[in-house]
């Protein structure tokens, strides 16, 4: 009974993690070939200022003429962005067509909760302007983000242009100014921090509170984004100069590839958030729109919001 | 078969910055772009000093077209390695692949975000129509289709910047090497200073 109570409890975390383990270690370990060792060295390197990636003093003319002209260890990095560029642009629908079917095979499993809403003036306010703002903002972005993030991996497909280069231009535009939006809705959508909603800067944080599963949501789309916001914003401040290149060329390889891997695991979690809210049970987008939800629907999907909102006063 | 190549004599090389400003000004470009650099190493430590100048080395298996996603590069029967403007994305890929730094970006994008990539060409121009003004424009001057070196090459005082078929430009290390008494077997630098790290 213990056992249950507890793998009930933290099902959502021990998946993950499983999840996560298990595709981790055979993509470190067996498809890999980043030089590691250098990598977590240069890491450290990092932290105390030396982007530089010379991590032992040159050993002769030569190595100190390459480590000033080029940039060193070429082979640690540079090899990986090119096989994973090129990786990406090939297996990356089967990556995304996999995460469908766990989904597919999970509303086969479970079905769809639909809620039977027979009062349907009986509504209530949930969202605050300020709150449906943010999260539209936080939509309109993320779906630019990645459609034209993606632009630039299937440039292969569309053979670039003017186009794809447009895009790709706004990525980074977008990508800026989704850093506020990316930070504010982490915030807002911070159930666990609650009771700092007195405090003025967090009480806009959404009403209800968070399952397991959702729990993960969140910390991934803050994690994840953090990593984008960082890398993205590092890539366009450390722009490619002639006179800084072998300063800043390995710091920049890491980071292209932190944005690799978070872009990625976002949209993961991204589908994930799609399929726990508006597939595995039936959505109501007008919500979102207007800020108010049937009270049944509340009822039957999320009863933590209504509770949340009577401890609130704002029912 | 002819395969150019670019070899930049470091015990010759005086950092005069000759190169790069003959390169800037033979194919207008634009502020803030470096088709060719000088690095010096050990600036004012007599004996130690050594300058180097760098573009494309203009790669046998170039690193820049394996991982370009819109595959925009093309290596010429004579080795020199060009891309296409028209498809280029500005993605800076290629800056990420290059062991040599040679791609550059200006700032011509939108809200001056990075624009196309733009590189040493061997100033054989790019795949617009030969010594047209399009080409020029993109890419600057065609001396190769006129049958000059490229400028950097032709401009250098102390000849340290030599450009031409690599077994012309081997010979011509291979000779300075044993007449400064050198160990001709050894690879001046590249590819072999990042395989051995020496
Ligand atoms: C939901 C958020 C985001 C997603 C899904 C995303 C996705 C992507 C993808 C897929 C790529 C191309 C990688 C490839 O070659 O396959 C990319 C590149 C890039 N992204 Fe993002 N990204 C996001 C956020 C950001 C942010 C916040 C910034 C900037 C602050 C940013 C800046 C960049 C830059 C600079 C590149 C490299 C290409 C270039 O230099 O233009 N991204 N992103
Ligand atoms: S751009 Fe770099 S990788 Fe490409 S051919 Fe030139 S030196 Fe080689
Ligand atoms: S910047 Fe242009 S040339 Fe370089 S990899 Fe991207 S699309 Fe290819």
């Amino acid at each position: 009974m213990e056992s249950k109570t507890f793998w009930e409890c933290n099902k959502a975390y021990i998946l993950t993690a499983l999840g996560l383990g298990v595709v981790g270690f055979v993509f470190v370990g067996f498809m890999m070939i980043m030089d590691w060792g250098y990598l977590i060295q240069y890491t450290m390197h990092m932290m105390i200022g030396d982007t530089s990636g010379v991590l032992t003093a040159p050993a002769s003319e030569l190595e100190q003429m390459v480590n000033a002209a080029f940039g060193p260890a070429y082979n640690s990095v540079a090899p990986e962005i090119i096989r994973a560029s090129n990786e990406r642009q090939e297996y990356i629908w089967y990556v995304f067509f996999a995460e469908i079917m766990i989904f597919v095979f999970l509303y086969v499993k479970n079905g769809r909760l639909t809620p039977t809403i027979t009062r349907p003036d009986d509504m209530v306010q949930v969202l605050t302007p300020f709150q449906r703002t943010v999260i539209w903002l936080n939509i309109g972005m993320i779906l630019m983000l990645v459609l034209t993030g993606f632009n630039i991996t299937w440039s292969l497909r569309s053979d670039g242009g003017d186009l794809p280069r447009l895009l790709r231009e706004f990525h980074e535009l977008t990508g800026l100014a989704w850093i506020g939006v990316w930070l504010v809705f982490t915030v807002i959508a911070a159930k666990d921090l609650k009771g700092w909603r007195k405090n003025t800067l967090f009480r806009h944080i959404l009403p209800g509170s968070f399952k397991p599963s959702k729990r993960v949501i969140w910390f991934f789309y803050a994690a994840m984004g953090a990593g984008l916001c960082f890398s993205g914003a590092m890539i366009i401040t450390l722009h490619p100069s002639s006179l800084t290149h072998a300063d800043v060329i390995q710091f920049r390889r890491v980071l292209l590839y932190l944005h690799f891997g978070a872009s990625v695991l976002i949209m993961f979690f991204i589908l994930d958030f799609v399929y726990a809210s508006a597939i595995s049970v039936k959505g109501y987008l007008k919500g979102l729109w207007t800020g108010s939800y049937p009270r049944e629907y509340l009822e039957q999907v999320a009863p933590d919001v209504l509770e949340d909102l009577k401890k609130a006063g704002r029912q | 078969m002819t395969r150019m190549k670019f070899y930049c004599d470091d015990y010759r090389c005086i950092d005069c910055n000759g190169c790069v400003v003959a390169c800037k000004e033979a194919h207008e470009i634009p502020v803030g772009v470096n088709r060719r650099r000088v690095i010096t190493i050990n600036e004012g430590i007599e004996g130690k000093q050594k300058s180097l100048s760098v573009a494309c080395m203009h790669c046998s298996d170039a690193p820049c077209q394996k991982v370009c996603p819109t595959d925009c590069f093309y290596i010429r029967t004579d080795g020199i390695v060009l891309h296409d403007k028209d498809k280029c994305i500005g993605c800076g890929y290629c800056l990420y692949a290059c062991p040599f730094g040679a791609p550059q970006f200006g700032h011509e994008g939108i809200f001056g975000v990075k624009g196309v990539m733009d590189k040493c060409t061997f100033c054989a121009g790019g795949p617009d129509d030969t010594l047209s003004e399009t080409e020029f424009e993109h890419y600057g001057q065609n001396r190769i289709a006129e049958g000059k070196i490229p400028m950097c090459a032709s401009m250098c005082s102390t000849k340290a910047l030599i450009a031409g078929d690599a077994s012309e430009v081997d010979k011509i290390y291979e000779y300075r090497t044993a007449k400064r008494g050198g160990n001709t077997s050894l690879k001046p630098y590249g590819w072999e200073a990042y395989n051995n790290g020496k």
